[in-house]
Parts: C-alpha cells; sequence; structure tokens
C-alpha cells in the first residue's frame, strides 16, 4: 500500500530545519508538489453560487414529457408584470434532453446560453435535484451543511478540507480560495489555504525607504511565524503560524504569475476584461496559478481552488427571460465567465485535467412570490470539465401542487422507487472524490462523508460515489 | 471564585481596559498599575461613559466612514463604541443593500442610543428602523405575497437564533410566515434632507391599505405563532392579541422575548448573553457561564444590557483570556477584530487623524493606502458587512489575504515618518533616551499592550532585529538613521507579531 504524504513527512526529519529563509529552496519543507496518488497532475475548482439559485428556472421543464412538469410549472411561475416564467419558446434554444424521471424535455435559462455550448459539446453534466434530508431554508445552516456535508451540523470541517487533511500537511499549500476568507469548504488545521484576491497584488510589505535590513527583517518575521506554529501553542496562534508563513512564501511567488501570463497569454487576458465581471476576473486569477503550475513556476503548487458569486437571493426583482434581469445577468455572467476559463485551460492543453462544480445551498420557492421567489429546497449542481461525461443526471423535483410541502416547496426523497428521487449533494461531492480525486471509496466514507442514519428513504444511508459524470 | 468584589491585580485591570476599550492609552497603563478598585467598581465606571454619535459631516458615503474612523480615535467614550461595533455586527445592515448614506448614519444614531439600554426597546425600535427596513425588504412586503426576509433574520439573527443553546430548533417556517404578515404594510417617509446630505430623518410609518388583515385572507389562518417550539403551549400565542394592524409587530416582538427555549429558559437572554460573551470574553462560553450572567444581571426581566455587562465584566470567564505568555494548547485566545487592530494601535501610538479634504483619511508618510481600504482588505468593511450575518470572528478573520493586509498596515505604520498629523512620531509614546536594547523593546510592547504576551524566544528576536543580529550594544535613539529605520522597523514588526493579532 502506497504510504500518504503526510505519513511520509512524519517518519522524515523534521521539515522546518533549514531552508525557509531562502525562497527559491526546494527539497523538504514547504511547497512541495502534489502526490501522484491524490489528486496527481488534476485541478478542481469549486463555484459557489451564494444566495440561493432558483433551480426551477436554472433547469426549466419545456414540456410535460410523460408528466405535469411544464403544466405546473406554469401554474406557479406567472407571465405579465412581476412575473418569472420561462416561455417553452425561450427554452427551446436552450434544450439539454429528456429528464430521466419524466421524459419533459429540458432546457437551460437562457442566460446560460454559453454553458448551453459547453453542454452541446459533451462536457457539461447537470444534476437534478440536489439537496439534503430535513433541509434548512436558513442561508447560514443551509450553507455550513453543504460545505460541511454534515447537514446535522455536527462537523467543522470542510468537505474539502478534510479531503486536504488527509493527504497535505501544514506546511504544504494545495489550495487557494480567490477571496477573502478560507472558503467554508476548506476548512480545516491540517494544511494550509491560501487565500488571495488578485495574486498581482499578493506582495509582501516591505518599507521600501529603508532597504539595508530587509533581509534581516524577513528573518525576523519568518522566524517569529516559526515560533508561532512550533508545538506546544493554542491552536489560533498554530494557525496564524502557518498561515503567516504561507503568506510570505506565497508572496514570493504568486505575484509572477500576474506578468507572465499578461505576456503569454495577452488576448486571453483581454478577453477576461471585456467581460467586465467578477466572476471572470475571479476565474482568470486561477487560470494565472493553474498556467503557473503548468509551466513548472517552482513553489506554486496549488491545485485546489474556490470561488464565488453572489445575489441569488432573489426575493424581489428577479426576472425572468428578460435580459436586463437580475437572475438572468447572473447566469450570464457566469455562463460567460466559464466558457472564456474552458477556453483558455484548453488552449493551455489543461483542460482535460480540470473539473469544476458548481453549487448553491438551496433552490428557491416553487410559487413565485411577487416578483421573485423565496428560499427552497433541492436544486441542479453543474460539474463541468474536459473529461466530464456529458449529460443530465437525477431527476426533475416534482413540482405539482400535491408533491409540495406546506411551504411550497419541493420534498427530499431518497425512495429508489419514486421517479423523482432526488440526489442527494455527497453523492455527487462521493462520485468527485472517487473518480477524480483517487480518493478509495471506503475512505470517503470513513473520513469525508458519513452516511446518515434512518428511514433509507428520507435519509442518505446508502451511497453512489459512481453517478457517471466521471470516468 | 471571583466576582464583583474581588480585588484586580495590575494585569487583570490592563485586561479589563483592553477589552472595554481599543487598546492601552497611557493614562490607562498608569490606572492599571495604580488601581484599587474592586472588579464591580472599576467596572461601573466605565460603564458610566455615554455614548456619543460621531458627527457625520461631508456628503459621501466613504466621508460617513471616515467621520466614525475619526470619531474611534479620538472618543474617550471607548465602551460605548465597542458596544456600538457589536451591534452594527448583530443588526447587520450594508450600504450595498440600502443605497442611502444618511439612512446609514441614522441607523447608527440608533446603535448609539440603545447600545448599553433595553434590549427589548432595541428591538422594537429596529422594526422600524428605516436602513433596516430597506436592507431586508420590509419596504416591499405587500399583502399579496408577505415577504419573509425581514420576519427569518428577526428570528434566525437578532433575537432567538435558528437553535437555542442546546441544538433544538426554536421555529418552524410556519411561524415565519404568519410574522412575515404582521409587517405588511410598513413603510417609511422621504427624507428631510438637511444641508448635508448624510444625514436623513425618515421615519416609519404603517399603511392600513397595505396590511395584511384576517378578514381579507382567511386561508392564511389565525395570526398565531410558537404552537411547538417557545413554551407557549398547543395554542401557541397570538400577535393580533392587541388588536390587529400596527400593533402588531410589537406584539411579536412581546412574544419573542417570551419565548423560553428546550429547557425552559429565556432563549433571548441566553443567546444575547452568549453573544456578548464571544464578543468581550472569549469562543464558545459554558452555558454555565451563560446563566450565571443572565441570573446575576435578571436581564431575562429587565432586558438592561448594562446590567448585563456588569455581569459579564465581573465574571472569572471574562479574565480567562488575560493569560501571560509562554503559552499551552489549552490557553483560550481572541482574535482581534480590524476595526480593533486598526483603532487600537492608532490609539496605542498617540496617532491623532484627521480627514484631509483631498487626500481623505490616510496614515501621511505611509503607504498609499486609506486608512478604510485597509480595513477592507483586512475584511471589515464598516456599514458594509458582507451579509445580513455580519462578520465571521476569531480564526474566519486571518486568512493569508486579510493577514497580509494586516502586514500592510503595520508597514504603513512603521513607515509613517512625517510631521503632523496622521503620523506617527514614537517620540510621543516613548523616551528617546533610552539605549539599552532590552529596554527598548520592553517599552515599544508596553505600548502596543503585549508586555506579557511574548515568549522570551519572542521578545530574543526582537531584540535581535534591533541590535542588528547582535552586533549592537547600544542603541542612539537620536540618531536620525537608526530612529526612523530601527526603531520604526521595530514597531512595524512588533505589529506584525502573532501575538498582536489576539487580545
Amino acid at each position: 500500500m502506497a504510504i500518504t504524504r503526510r505519513q511520509f513527512l512524519k517518519r522524515s526529519s523534521t521539515a522546518a530545519a533549514g531552508g525557509l529563509l531562502a525562497p527559491s529552496l526546494l527539497g523538504n519543507g514547504w511547497m512541495q508538489q502534489a502526490f501522484a496518488d491524490t489528486i496527481g497532475d488534476r485541478y478542481f475548482v469549486v463555484l459557489f453560487l451564494d444566495g440561493g439559485n432558483d433551480g426551477l428556472n436554472t433547469v426549466s421543464p419545456i414540456d410535460d414529457g410523460g408528466g405535469l412538469l411544464r403544466t405546473a410549472y406554469d401554474g406557479w411561475r406567472n407571465t405579465g408584470v412581476g412575473g418569472i416564467n420561462l416561455a417553452p419558446g425561450v427554452l427551446s434554444p436552450q434544450a439539454i434532453g429528456a429528464d430521466p424521471g419524466t421524459g419533459a424535455q429540458l432546457g437551460l435559462h437562457p442566460g446560460l446560453s454559453d454553458l448551453k455550448t459547453l453542454y452541446d459539446l459533451g462536457k457539461v453534466a447537470v444534476v437534478q435535484g440536489c439537496g439534503y434530508p430535513d433541509f434548512s431554508l436558513s442561508h447560514d445552516d443551509s450553507r455550513r451543511a453543504w460545505r460541511t456535508a454534515s447537514p446535522g451540523g455536527t462537523s467543522s470541517t470542510g468537505w474539502m478540507g478534510r479531503y486536504l487533511a488527509a493527504n497535505y500537511v501544514g506546511t504544504d499549500i494545495p489550495a487557494a480560495g480567490i477571496s477573502n476568507g478560507v472558503p467554508g469548504e476548506f476548512v480545516q488545521s491540517a494544511t494550509s489555504v491560501l487565500t488571495v484576491r488578485r495574486v498581482r497584488d499578493f506582495r509582501f510589505p516591505y518599507d521600501t525607504s529603508f532597504r539595508s535590513d530587509i533581509d534581516l527583517k524577513r528573518a525576523t518575521f519568518n522566524d517569529l511565524h516559526e515560533a508561532a506554529r512550533a508545538g506546544g501553542q493554542p491552536s489560533v496562534l498554530t494557525h496564524i503560524g502557518n498561515a503567516g508563513t504561507a503568506t510570505l512564501l506565497s508572496t514570493e511567488a504568486y505575484p509572477a504569475l500576474h506578468d507572465t501570463y499578461q505576456l503569454d497569454r495577452p488576448t486571453w487576458d483581454q478577453a477576461y476584461s471585456d467581460n467586465n465581471s467578477s466572476t471572470s476576473n475571479d476565474l482568470r486569477e486561477i487560470a494565472k496559478i493553474i498556467y503557473g503550475v503548468e509551466s513548472g513556476v517552482p513553489n506554486v503548487n496549488a491545485r485546489f481552488f474556490q470561488v464565488r458569486n453572489g445575489g441569488y437571493d432573489t426575493h424581489s426583482d428577479q426576472g425572468g427571460a428578460d435580459p436586463d434581469g437580475s437572475h438572468f445577468n447572473l447566469h450570464q455572467e457566469v455562463g460567460r465567465a466559464l466558457k472564456l476559463f474552458y477556453d483558455d485551460l484548453a488552449d493551455m492543453g489543461a483542460i482535460d485535467k480540470v473539473c469544476v462544480m458548481l453549487f448553491s445551498e438551496f433552490g428557491r420557492r416553487i410559487p413565485q412570490n411577487d416578483n421573485g421567489t423565496d428560499h427552497g429546497s433541492q436544486g441542479p449542481m453543474f460539474v463541468i470539465g474536459g473529461n466530464v461525461v456529458g449529460g443530465t443526471y437525477g431527476n426533475h423535483p416534482n413540482i405539482e401542487e400535491s408533491a409540495l410541502d406546506r411551504s411550497g416547496n419541493t420534498v427530499y426523497s431518497q425512495d429508489g422507487a419514486d421517479a423523482f428521487r432526488s440526489t442527494d449533494f455527497r453523492d455527487v461531492y462521493g462520485t468527485i472524490l472517487k473518480h477524480w480525486l483517487n480518493m478509495p471509496h471506503g475512505q470517503i466514507v470513513t473520513d469525508v462523508l458519513p452516511l446518515d442514519t434512518g428511514d433509507p428513504a428520507e435519509w442518505w444511508t446508502a451511497e453512489n460515489f459512481d453517478m457517471g459524470f466521471l470516468p | 471564585m471571583g466576582d464583583a468584589n474581588s480585588q484586580l491585580t495590575p494585569a487583570d485591570t490592563r485586561h479589563l481596559l483592553k477589552r472595554t476599550g481599543f487598546g492601552l492609552s497611557k493614562r490607562d497603563r498608569r490606572t492599571a498599575a495604580r488601581n484599587r478598585k474592586s472588579r464591580g467598581a472599576l467596572v461601573d465606571k466605565l460603564l458610566r461613559a455615554r455614548p456619543k454619535s460621531p458627527r457625520f459631516k461631508g456628503d459621501s458615503f466613504s466621508d460617513a466612514q471616515d467621520a466614525w474612523l475619526v470619531h474611534l480615535s479620538k472618543t474617550k467614550a471607548v465602551l460605548p463604541e465597542k458596544l456600538v461595533l457589536f451591534w452594527h455586527d448583530h443588526f447587520s445592515t450594508g450600504i450595498d443593500v440600502v443605497g442611502r448614506t444618511g439612512l446609514m448614519t441614522q441607523q447608527n444614531q440608533l446603535l448609539h442610543a440603545f447600545a448599553k439600554g433595553n434590549f427589548k426597546e432595541f428591538v422594537l425600535a429596529m422594526n422600524r428602523n428605516p436602513a433596516m427596513m430597506e436592507f431586508l425588504d420590509t419596504v416591499r412586503n405587500r399583502k399579496e405575497n408577505p415577504n419573509e426576509n425581514y420576519p427569518r433574520e428577526l428570528c434566525e439573527l437578532f433575537t432567538l437564533g435558528v437553535k437555542d443553546l442546546l441544538g433544538q430548533p426554536n421555529y418552524t417556517q410556519d411561524d415565519i410566515v404568519q410574522i412575515a404578515r404582521a409587517f405588511t404594510g410598513w413603510r417609511y417617509s422621504a427624507p428631510e434632507r438637511r444641508d448635508e446630505r448624510i444625514y436623513e430623518r425618515s421615519e416609519a410609518y404603517f399603511d392600513e391599505g397595505r396590511h395584511d388583515f384576517s378578514a381579507d385572507f382567511p386561508e392564511r389562518g389565525p395570526k398565531t405563532i410558537f404552537t411547538s417550539t417557545g413554551g407557549f403551549g398547543a395554542g401557541g400565542a397570538a400577535f393580533d392579541a392587541n388588536g390587529e394592524g400596527p400593533d402588531e409587530i410589537d406584539t411579536v416582538v412581546d412574544i419573542l422575548f417570551a419565548h423560553r427555549d428546550s429547557e425552559g429558559m429565556n432563549t433571548i437572554a441566553r443567546r444575547t448573553a452568549y453573544r456578548l460573551l464571544e464578543y468581550f470574553a472569549h469562543p464558545e462560553p459554558s452555558l454555565a457561564v451563560v446563566d450565571e450572567v443572565v441570573a446575576t444581571s435578571n436581564f431575562d426581566t429587565n432586558w438592561n444590557i448594562q446590567a448585563l455587562l456588569r455581569a459579564i465584566f465581573t465574571h472569572d470567564a471574562f479574565y480567562v483570556t488575560a493569560e501571560a505568555a509562554p503559552f499551552n494548547p489549552s490557553t483560550i485566545k481572541s482574535v482581534k477584530w480590524p476595526i480593533d487592530l486598526v483603532i487600537g494601535t492608532v490609539r496605542a501610538l498617540g496617532m491623532k487623524l484627521k480627514v484631509d479634504r483631498e487626500r481623505g483619511l490616510r496614515i501621511e508618510g505611509g503607504g498609499r493606502s486609506r486608512i478604510r481600504s485597509h480595513l477592507e482588505e483586512m475584511g471589515q468593511e464598516l456599514m458594509n458587512p458582507p451579509s445580513v450575518f455580519g462578520w465571521d470572528w476569531e480564526v474566519a478573520w486571518l486568512s493569508s489575504a486579510t493577514l497580509l493586509a494586516r502586514f500592510v498596515f503595520a508597514r504603513d505604520i512603521g513607515a509613517a515618518r512625517g510631521r503632523g498629523r496622521n503620523t506617527f512620531l514614537p517620540k510621543k509614546v516613548l523616551s528617546l533616551r533610552l539605549t539599552e536594547p532590552d529596554a527598548i523593546v520592553d517599552a515599544v510592547l508596553e505600548v502596543l499592550g503585549l508586555s506579557d504576551q511574548l515568549s522570551g524566544a519572542e521578545r530574543a528576536l526582537l531584540t535581535d532585529y534591533l541590535t542588528d543580529g547582535g552586533t549592537l550594544t547600544s542603541i542612539d535613539l537620536k540618531d536620525d538613521d537608526t530612529h526612523d529605520e530601527r526603531l520604526h522597523g521595530l514597531f512595524a514588526l512588533a505589529l506584525q507579531t502573532p501575538a498582536y493579532q489576539l487580545h
């Protein structure tokens, strides 16, 4: 059995000795490359749609097929002023095929035309009806459920964090969030997650009026943080020690990635700028880092990324097919950014090594309110990448009146006989962990995604980590 | 076990003054050394400080932010300001959604008015606060389709919490749906503009025509909430008990404040005490301590925030994070909020802040950034929290990006070598006649409240820097180069120590 990275470093002599002062030093210690038996030469990106994306208006029924999805849809989503109904005529150009459960033709929201292009290439997996048992309508609770993969709320580590903790140690920097705070998905205390908004600005602040003592300042700073992460300290100090040192070393390696990318890939760089959106700008930062890793830049080894687009909490003024509407704009921003990112990485020859997963903390209420929707339950996830087996997975939730709960939300079900059976989001995570990140099936269940207990029709008691959207 | 009558050691006094203020001023350090008052007596003195709102002037949102920052940097009533920041996070409201600066400054004044007052009156007032009404859609709440946004956050964030402290749910979706009906029809009047555009005096009013009356919507059932939680019995509590119409939102508050958790204890009292303990004492306070401070202060009957604070500041749990270095894995420390770090540093270093007409509010001679930009990079933009959940505390403040921002701020302070305002003059806070390296390091650490927070090894590292790796045995702080390079550099490094990021 191949030993894990962590076991290897525990057995080898302390990684802290020597070489931390010299940024170019490799060897034992910081910034090691990932071992091939984990993610290998691949990348994984999480894109969080923050606020609760209206799933029913993202993947929508065009007709009834063998059921009543479209009829029900027309009963819940109004036309006219404040209405957010997406007409069949608007959805047909965005068709993605039939719903496995009812046979209804499905289409993507008109704002997602770029995503549809990728879908037609076979590179997008649309996973319907994703949720969890006993779902919460609270943003905070539900976000936590998705990020910790612990709907009961018993875990404080992120699901990807548990994966990272099992495979990396404190001196590694395997992940980067394009944000100010460590993304909830990555939270853990075993290894370092970089947070950086723009790699170009990620420089260490030295007092440039007096340069003669910069080396001594750097050494002092470094040693202070090493002392904090030495053994026997409260965890918050260890955290600062690790984060401070990771920050120092990354500030010495990451900014150059911006210049290199601009120099080598100017038309792509301009294309992101032309999109003029935060999602495009954030994905560009990831592209810069991936380009650096692909080019073998020393001390740059991040392969896991997280990025977020906000604004999905469309209680009011949601808009339907109108290109001025907020939901339309959100979808267009993300679709456009993803398509460019995809093309950029394909041009680098790296797209087959990249997998992007989209999720939101819940879908929205099936009946609309005045001109928007309140919080809801299950919603679609998307998995995109060069190696993804495109198609539509999972079932569209049942939106007929008799099937909704008293609030007007679709209901979570794991009943195998149910044509509208939900997809537990942990099955999507598990499939990615198993088929993309090479984690052994058994280890996923013990270390990352423990099963629920309870009635198998209502709880996630039987995992499916072979959903099929990754080979 | 200590209590209000306990004597305060100098270390505990320093801790009390630090946590209830922003760092330690020279006067604070003198007080700490000489104090003979008991816990209760000194706490009472601190609690007598009266909240005073910033003088908001100018005409833009950033002017309002800067005005608040200047106010924080020089006010003598520090404890009320610490409270206002807590309430700003608690009743989180942001300009991005609210849109108008005048509404934000008006809310700021409300936060000052109730900072250490009656919490129930506070919530009653917040229901009608125009900025909040914008932020959480009360102004868009119509009887045809009651909007759940504010009712949900009122229950989830401002009062009960989703679950009680034992993990049991406090309310159901049905409760939110019903409470949403109470808030239908509330609007606020168009603002009365004064000459300065950042002051507004909007007022909430009730529009009967937009309100959900039972007679018009019988299918929505009785205006009753908490039939399965809260201790009101299977019949629940009726929020139209004092009549339908504008009184409903007040009755809802009455009911919320009578809500009991799964152990039969007052839910709001426990949760509010828990949050204030987290803020002033340390993360994850125990339920026992929560109940003790509620009982001592009778907060669950009088809702008096000042009394609750007295109970907290005289409780042993408050002094837990005062532990001196060296630490061990079980030592509990709390992370400074960015605003704590920035204002605490500015005050400790005797810096006087003033807004420059052209250049805004910056540290002169330092970097290029405005102070509010530093705060934004650290993750805390005043009057614009990331969401209705406010900010995430403790370790969540410390990622590589936000730590880097703290390091940049430290560099800017160190590099501020000017004359006049908004600059840093070491001679204001320590004697330039000191020549002994250890004494100089000690003096710097004392100014920054780090005297007992660094281990011997860490202090040696700072001394090593000052003495250029041990080559200098005596330091001449009157020499310009030594002063500008070494002394300023020493301050910047001290600000970048891991311990300085913590209380």
